[in-house]
């Protein structure tokens, strides 16, 4: 098992493994449209420590497809090749508000601490600085989705992860008008928090971080994180993905579509496996 | 919606466009980078229609389009954008920004549910979600409510019956009978909770050879259908064509400025003046290259990237 002749990876390739980690044998998983992160992860789940997971595809709503690369957009037949079946836009979107979908990704260009996330607008939305494209299914799913899987990759901006989103789009464990159980709102709320500098969990309906990236020091986390980020203890260091994991991001994206959701400074960033070492993979 | 029964309802593209009127909510079909009823869309911008409430899920180049060429003035979308392919939709993006549309962000599932609402023939629907979000805040015509049965909250959002959806399809029979492949987003719900359905095709086919590839949308339901070969370019119509990136690429430069918008407008909608001559502004040779899609895995990776 090994990633080509190259005994490094990148960090892109790392993110979509730790997205990958955050799901579960067996779950239904879906993603939103312009998601290539999560694409990935969701088939590098399928193909490795999630068989049994039922695959959903952002878009078009292919049932476990064997795409031959991931395409720029997500609404395209590319995705849907040897798909078992296109379900109808009604029969995910009902699923989900039944409570039947098990796990969605979902990201912000704002997140707080609640896991709120922004994808309307930044600044005043009657005269907003920045309209952002909106969020697509997002506000009815995550009030009824099983758990929410949310990542970010524009962390180190320091505009990313704030105390106060200017528009909550989609719901976290707590908003202005009350936490989740108080809205009668049955899904259960933000579990992960991936973002190119750290994993973060979810307590008591705070991020927490969990664990950091191995040239990323949690003073350098919380110097861009807008709330206060308690951390666990001990923190462990995020376990390093698998030489397999690593070689399926590649030969799942021969496009490189993933890297769109990165800054230069960011792609530049390499690891490598040390001798003999390598992570198992399986969820977190 | 009426019964459309009459036995022949292929109509020019300027005559079906014509059944869209200024001030109308119009249900936009397809979603993103595909199937999206773009000859339609070249048409009404032809014709000068003015404030347009679009409504629908997530779209691309038609919304940002319309914007653009000042034809809407309501958006009510779950999404306007390019995903990771070219980001925010410029025409749309600016427009929201300096206000000169009004903002009616939605759900997938709410929009869905509305849709639903006008089909069923009821008033609204509850749906989950919203409270507690930015969202409820550009929708006043939303309304919370408690559930009489188990006193949880839900949002009732009204009945939504555009007045005409616009849709592109693989093929339709004389009499309004359409065949389309999946997925179908919301077409088959805008289909029956608007007044007027506008269908643009690939192709005329025999009653015969559209029962055989499958009926979706009948005939009563559909107003008028157009024969518009490459009628969703620059998005996709699998599987005769994939989607122009290319030509996305071109609008998303020229959508930077209102003089960039102005120029893609000469230069593909008003200058050719139909979509006979738009056709020939792309190009018979790219047309082509994009039908090629099925060669090979190979060929398809190189078609999009």
């Amino acid at each position: 098992m090994t990633a080509g002749a190259s005994r490094d990876f990148g960090l892109d390739e790392w993110v979509c493994v730790a997205m990958a980690r955050t799901i579960r044998d067996g779950e239904i998983v879906f993603h939103g449209f312009g998601s290539p992160c999560a694409t990935i992860a969701m088939h590098v789940a399928k193909r490795t420590h999630a068989p049994r997971m039922v695959l959903v595809e952002g878009s078009t709503y292919a049932l476990d497809p064997d795409p031959a690369f991931v395409p720029p957009t997500s609404n395209d037949w590319a995705i849907m090749r040897r798909a078992t079946h296109v379900l109808k836009f009604e029969e995910l979107f009902d699923l989900a508000a039944r409570g039947g979908l098990d796990r969605m990704f979902l990201s912000g260009a704002q997140i707080d601490a609640h896991g709120n996330t922004n994808v309307t607008a930044i600044g005043p939305i009657d005269a907003p600085k920045v309209k952002l494209g909106g969020g697509g299914g997002g506000c009815n799913m995550s009030a009824t989705v099983g758990s929410l899987s949310l990542w970010n990759t524009r962390h180190r901006s320091g505009r990313a992860l704030v105390d106060r989103c200017d528009f909550i789009t989609d719901l976290g464990w707590v908003t202005p008008e009350g936490t989740r159980a108080e809205l009668g709102f049955p899904g259960g709320g933000p579990q992960w928090l991936v973002t190119e500098l750290a994993v973060m969990d979810f307590v008591d309906g705070r991020a927490r971080l969990r664990h950091v990236f191995p040239d990323v020091t949690v003073e350098d986390v919380r110097r861009v994180t807008g709330f206060e980020l308690a951390a666990a203890e001990p923190l462990a260091p995020l376990p390093l993905p698998d030489p397999a994991e690593i070689a399926l991001v590649r030969r799942l994206d021969p496009l490189g579509i993933r890297r769109r959701e990165f800054g230069d400074a960011e792609l530049a960033r390499r690891f490598r496996w040390g001798d003999g070492s390598g992570g198992c993979a399986a969820c977190f | 919606m009426g019964a459309y029964t009459e036995p022949d309802k292929v109509r020019s593209l300027t005559d079906a466009a014509a059944l869209v009127a200024d001030g109308d909510t119009v249900a936009v079909g397809g979603a993103l980078s595909a199937r999206e009823p773009m000859a339609l869309v070249r048409e009404l911008i032809r014709q000068g229609r003015r404030n347009l409430h679009l409504v629908g899920s997530a779209h691309g180049i038609d919304v940002d389009l319309l914007v653009g060429a000042g034809a809407a003035s309501v958006v009510e979308e779950s999404y306007v954008g390019f995903e990771q392919d070219f980001g925010l939709a410029p025409a749309y993006r600016r427009a929201a920004e300096s206000g000169r549309i009004t903002l009616r962000e939605s759900c997938c599932y709410t929009i869905l549910q509305q849709l639903r609402a006008a089909e069923y023939g009821l008033p609204f629907l509850p749906v989950r979600g919203i409270i507690g979000t930015g969202i409820a805040g550009l929708h006043p015509e939303y309304r919370e409510i408690e559930c009489p049965f188990t006193g949880v909250p839900l949002v009732a959002v009204p009945a939504l019956a555009p007045d005409v959806a616009l849709i592109h399809a693989l093929a339709a029979d004389r009499r309004g009978n359409v065949h389309l492949a999946r997925p179908l987003v919301l077409d088959e719900r805008f289909t029956f909770a608007s007044k007027k359905v506008v269908v643009t095709v690939e192709r005329i086919a025999s009653e015969a050879e559209v029962a055989a590839a499958g009926v979706v949308l009948p005939y009563f339901a559909v107003t008028a259908v157009v024969e518009a070969p490459h009628g969703a370019h620059p998005t996709s119509c699998y599987p005769h064509y994939a989607y122009d990136r290319r030509h996305l690429a071109e609008w998303v430069t020229a959508a930077a400025t209102d003089e960039g918008i102005a120029g893609y407008l000469d230069r593909y909608v008003h200058g050719p003046g139909t979509e006979e001559g738009y056709l020939k502004v792309v190009g018979e040779e790219r047309l082509e290259e994009l039908t090629r899609w099925s060669e090979s895995d190979q060929r398809w990776q190189e078609l999009l990237s």
